[in-house]
């Protein structure tokens, strides 16, 4: 701890501006990585999602044994596993050479990340739909809605005001997680400030490296109280004054 | 309008509706009465096939009903208010009231509008139009779902124990935009336990238990001289 | 909510004002400590005939210094070593023991400080080694928990303003481990390729002078991994061409797949480090180290772990 408060290893830090530049060319990957895999998260969380409350069999137990897998085996293994594999898997398949099957380190962490915690928001969009009353379907099929129009105008917009606090959650974990990048070469925040301290053994790089990444999560951990809140709170009578006047 | 030819409906091993059959004319205020667990809910969730029957036709205006035309048949005859009023809490009264028409039945929205004001004050409940459900009290919310039912305009309304999840004190008020409403020329088929409703508005009553109908007849039969020593024992622990 | 940030904001300030204050003190320690380095570093480059003297009165060694004493009433020299270098500092996962030429210095060390020959300090378990990887290595030695570094850490010019080092125990240099297959004979055919390196290795460097120095025109980017294991996975999986580190690492990682190319460059002179301002250590360990050199010590351990 004692090189925290040491001003010469800070001033050291931020003596080089090309140093200051590497740690924001990673602040700038880890958010385009964590916004690819957060994508990737929301199409994979829905699909299986859905799945997962469909009246198939097969189809859930395909959901099921998604969710999981990935939820019950390690962020980190994973990715290595692509890592790992992917390369060999195009050299074989699409006979490319060792360069050409080579996929770009981000790829694989949008995939990790993505697929990861896709299982998770598949999770959560299960429990939103689940959580709205069943009735609310019954009361929809009763006039006349058809399945997809009552999901469009009935349950979804019902489920999304519950689930947006859990996703918000699951984006603020994703950013943290991308760091996973780091363990094979992926030159992004957590990359760039470890190659930092590595060389220099400043660990002030450490520091502004956790501030970073707290630039980026600090807002959505506020948004995310702030969505539990409001959907906590019943909907407030738009034209209050109108609806006493009448 | 309505005719039932030997309805059968298990519930995996459990045979809730045994060999139903009966008819319904257009325009006629049927009350469905029995304990609890007697199939009397599962019977007019079949006929707008929110149960899918196991055996059995239900015709509605000669048209047979399918898995497949049950929405289209649904939309064009039949509406529900339930026990639970399931009025959808994410919309204003107003937008409740007019969700299914718009959207459905693409009427325009100012014209939408008007019917729904109209049928909110048939029930008394202009005044919160702009409400969301929530801020309601259950009979006002049960009164808001049977306006909403009117505003499709469909011929039948089906009643699923309307009062049932009431305080007591907020019964009335729902009977009573019921008991205006059997005026019109709707058919209402209603599941209840209010026997001075039933004795008001039935033009017949049912009596079912253990999945079938074991009497029927107009509601002086039932209070006055019923037959069957079930329906009396019944009849003896509800009316006091 | 604007009173708790304006809170927040108040407590950062004062840690702020705080923080400031340290510095202030810490600095002037810094500059007097800065010139003594300067004069340390002109005495480093005089060693090898310092040495001469010393060897002279071997087995001599000025222990009055606080910094010793502190280790002689722990009773353990406390070092900082490799746990994933074959023949320099390797930790036997069956037994936990450490190994390697490295563990071998560290024990001579203990041995002139508790007085006693470098077999006994082994026997005795007079160190006590902690693994250390290039994130941490600097930060030990400096907040204490390590008295010495000894673990394939090359002295270079901007690691001295911040550490003392030792006279060099062994030179090693750069080389490139790639796959049979790929074909590679030398550097200049390594255009396009990815190379993975250590992170914190002054690897990258090397390589890059290296190429400007011998006109190759090859084009090379680079990817830095935590460990050498994850650098060769990386290598056979093919998500980089070549695994480049110092050769006597390379040589464990090499199997009949792969193969090292002749190119041998960067001289990697291995220092034990010691923290500035140490200064008792830091003269006894390179005296030490300087003995090992001119008793023939050091030949023999070389030799006797394999290191050419």
């Amino acid at each position: 701890m004692s090189s925290l408060f040491n001003m010469d290893k800070w001033s050291r830090l931020f003596a080089d501006p090309e140093i200051i530049k590497g740690f924001f060319e990673g602040m700038k990957l880890t958010i385009i990585v964590s916004v690819c895999g957060l994508m990737l998260a929301l199409v994979l969380g829905i699909i299986f999602g859905v799945m997962s409350v469909s009246k198939s069999k097969v189809l859930r137990g395909i959901a099921r044994v998604y969710v999981e897998f990935f939820q019950n085996t390690p962020l980190v293994l994973q990715t290595f596993f692509y890592y790992y594999s992917l390369p060999a898997i195009r050299r074989t398949l699409f006979h490319m050479s060792v360069k050409e099957a080579r996929l770009p380190a981000n790829v694989y962490g949008i995939m990790g990340v993505g697929i990861y915690h896709g299982a998770y928001i598949s999770e959560v969009i299960r429990a939103g739909i689940e959580a709205v009353p069943k009735g609310q379907l019954e009361a929809a099929y009763s006039q006349g809605f058809t399945t997809i129009q009552a999901m469009r105008y009935i349950i979804l917009p019902q489920t999304l005001k519950m689930i947006f606090p859990p996703l918000t959650n699951q984006a603020l974990n994703l950013v943290k997680n991308s760091s996973v990048l780091a363990l094979i070469g992926g030159f992004d925040l957590m990359y760039k400030s470890n190659s930092y301290v590595c060389a220099t053994s400043n660990i002030c790089g450490y520091f502004l490296c956790a501030m970073m990444y707290f630039i980026i999560c600090f807002p959505l951990a506020r948004l995310t109280k702030y969505l539990e809140v409001r959907a906590q709170r019943n909907p407030v009578v738009k034209t209050a004054k109108k609806a006493e006047v009448v | 309008m309505i005719k039932i030819n030997n309805l059968n409906k298990y519930f995996g091993e459990l045979h809730v509706l045994k060999d139903i059959n009966l008819q319904v004319k257009s325009g006629e205020k049927l009350v469905i009465i029995g304990p609890s667990g007697s199939g009397k809910s599962t019977l007019i969730r079949c006929i707008n096939y929110l149960e899918e029957p196991t055996s059995g036709e239900i015709f509605i205006d000669n048209i047979k009903m399918t898995k497949k035309n049950k929405i289209e048949m649904a939309r064009k005859y039949s509406s529900m208010v339930f026990q639970q009023f399931n009025l959808y809490p994410n919309m204003t009264v107003l937008g409740n009231l007019m969700l299914a028409p718009t959207k459905l039945q693409k009427v325009p929205k100012e014209e939408a509008r008007k019917t729904a004001m109209e049928a909110l004050k048939r029930v008394g409940l202009e005044a919160k139009a702009d409400q969301y459900p929530q801020n309601l009290s259950g009979g006002q919310q049960q009164r808001v779902a049977i306006a909403r039912a009117l505003c499709t305009k469909q011929p039948i309304i089906l009643f699923d124990e309307p009062t049932s999840a009431l305080d007591p004190e907020m019964v009335q008020e729902v009977l009573d935009v019921m008991i205006e409403l059997s005026k019109e020329n709707i058919t209402m088929i209603c599941v209840t336990h209010e026997m001075g409703f039933a004795r008001e508005v039935a033009d017949r009553v049912i009596f079912m238990d253990d999945g079938q109908i074991i009497e029927e007849g107009t509601p002086e039969h039932f209070f006055v001289n019923p037959e069957n020593e079930r329906t009396k024992a019944f009849l003896s622990k509800i009316i006091r | 909510m604007k009173k708790k940030i304006l809170s927040v904001m108040l407590v950062a300030c004062m840690a702020a004002v705080s923080l400031a204050g340290c510095a202030s003190g810490s600095k002037e320690a810094e500059t007097t400590k800065a010139e003594t380095t300067a004069a340390e570093t002109t005495a480093a480059e005089t060693t090898a005939s310092v040495a001469e003297t010393t060897a002279a009165v071997a087995g001599a060694y000025d222990l009055s210094t606080e910094d010793i004493q502190n280790i002689i009433k722990r009773g353990k020299l406390e070092v900082g070593c490799k746990a994933d270098v074959l023949k320099f500092g390797y930790q036997d996962t069956a037994t936990g023991k450490y190994e390697g030429l490295e563990i071998d210095i560290s024990y001579a060390i203990a041995g002139a400080i508790f007085g006693c020959t470098m077999e006994e300090a082994k026997a005795k378990d007079l160190c006590n080694f902690t693994a250390v990887t290039a994130a941490t290595r600097g930060e030990l030695l400096d907040n204490g928990t390590i008295d010495i570094v000894a673990a394939t850490f090359t002295i270079k010019p901007d690691r001295l303003e911040l550490w003392n080092f030792s006279t060099p125990y062994f030179t090693d240099h750069v080389g490139f481990l790639v796959k049979k297959d790929a074909g590679y004979k030398s550097a200049a055919d390594l255009d396009g390729c990815i190379i993975g390196v250590a992170s914190g290795s002054s690897t990258q460097k090397a390589i890059e002078s290296y190429l400007a120095e011998n006109n190759i025109a090859a084009k090379v980017t680079f990817q830095e991994f935590d460990t050498y294991p994850l650098i060769s996975a990386a290598l056979s999986t093919g998500n980089v061409d070549c695994f480049s580190v110092d050769r006597s690492i390379l040589a464990a990682y090499n199997d009949d797949t792969t193969e090292i190319l002749p190119d041998e460059f960067g001289p990697q002179d291995y220092g034990i480090a010691t923290k500035k301002g140490n200064d008792g250590l830091t003269a006894l360990v390179d005296q030490v180290v300087n003995e090992m050199i001119s008793d023939g010590t050091m030949d023999s351990l070389l030799k006797s772990w394999g290191i050419e």
